[in-house]
């Protein structure tokens, strides 16, 4: 199976982009894939604790994200500047670990394929 | 070489199309595969039947099926498919729906579909929203 990096790059609740990929991200790990994901740009958003999506009929994308470890799903990656630029204080369940742009690049580099690039 | 590509962008929303049908065209031309042509997020709107479209405009879902009838998999993701109203004559009847509107040539599959295509293609290719 491939190593498969999912990045997700849109704002929570602007779309069900982020649900979308989330779901195939678990999929992924059900079929033993070797799944990552990487939040970046406005996609960091998704990493807010206390999200309550029902308050504009969306499922809450926190709920689904403490999920992950379920499906095996544990390597979490944020971009840090993203982060920084926001000011987030973020959720510290699950476990996601700041990279540089550096370190993305070399994430990105050991991937076989990566999916959701450009929403 | 084998691709899968999936096309995640809406008619009039996206060029998704255009550079999605220019690409696999281009690829069957130069002899390579490919595995399926995945449609998720608003890409499934490119699988509606019931669109009209204007005179003077491309038919795109003329080409998408001729992709189609020259065996190319035109895979609907059902999960971003059918909450977007995107269903064929199975799912009307499951959902107790009024009418069905999958285009002929494509079917409607799960998420696992995308994978095992990423998985057994040489190259995946995504034409964005």
């Amino acid at each position: 199976m491939k190593k498969m990096l999912f990045i997700i790059s849109h704002p929570p609740y602007a779309n069900t982009h982020n649900t979308e990929l989330l779901e195939a991200a678990m999929v992924g790990a059900v079929f033993d894939g070797d799944v990552s994901l990487l939040f970046r740009g406005d996609g960091v958003w998704s990493l807010l604790p206390d999200q309550h999506g029902e308050k504009v009929g969306y499922k809450t994308f926190s709920k689904m994200l403490s999920a992950l470890p379920t499906y095996e799903v544990d390597q979490l990656f944020a971009c840090a500047g993203s982060v920084a630029d926001r000011n987030l204080s973020m959720a510290t369940d699950p476990a996601i670990e700041m990279l540089s742009l550096e370190q993305q690049a070399t994430l990105i580099a050991a991937q076989d394929v990566v999916i959701g690039a450009q929403g | 070489m084998k691709y899968t590509l999936a096309i995640h962008g809406a008619p009039y929303a996206s060029q998704a199309a255009q550079h999605g049908i220019a690409f696999a065209e281009a690829l069957l031309r130069q002899k390579h595969t490919i595995e399926r042509i995945f449609f998720f997020h608003e890409g499934v709107y490119q699988a509606l039947s019931t669109r009209v479209i204007p005179q003077g405009e491309e038919e795109l879902l003329e080409k998408w099926q001729g992709l189609g009838s020259q065996g190319i998999e035109l895979a609907v993701c059902i999960a971003s498919g059918i909450k977007r109203g995107v269903i064929n004559e199975a799912e009307r009847l499951r959902y107790e729906k009024n009418a069905s509107n999958l285009a002929e040539h494509f079917t409607l599959v799960g998420l696992g579909q995308l994978i095992s295509a990423i998985n057994d293609a040489d190259r995946y290719v995504e034409f964005p929203s």
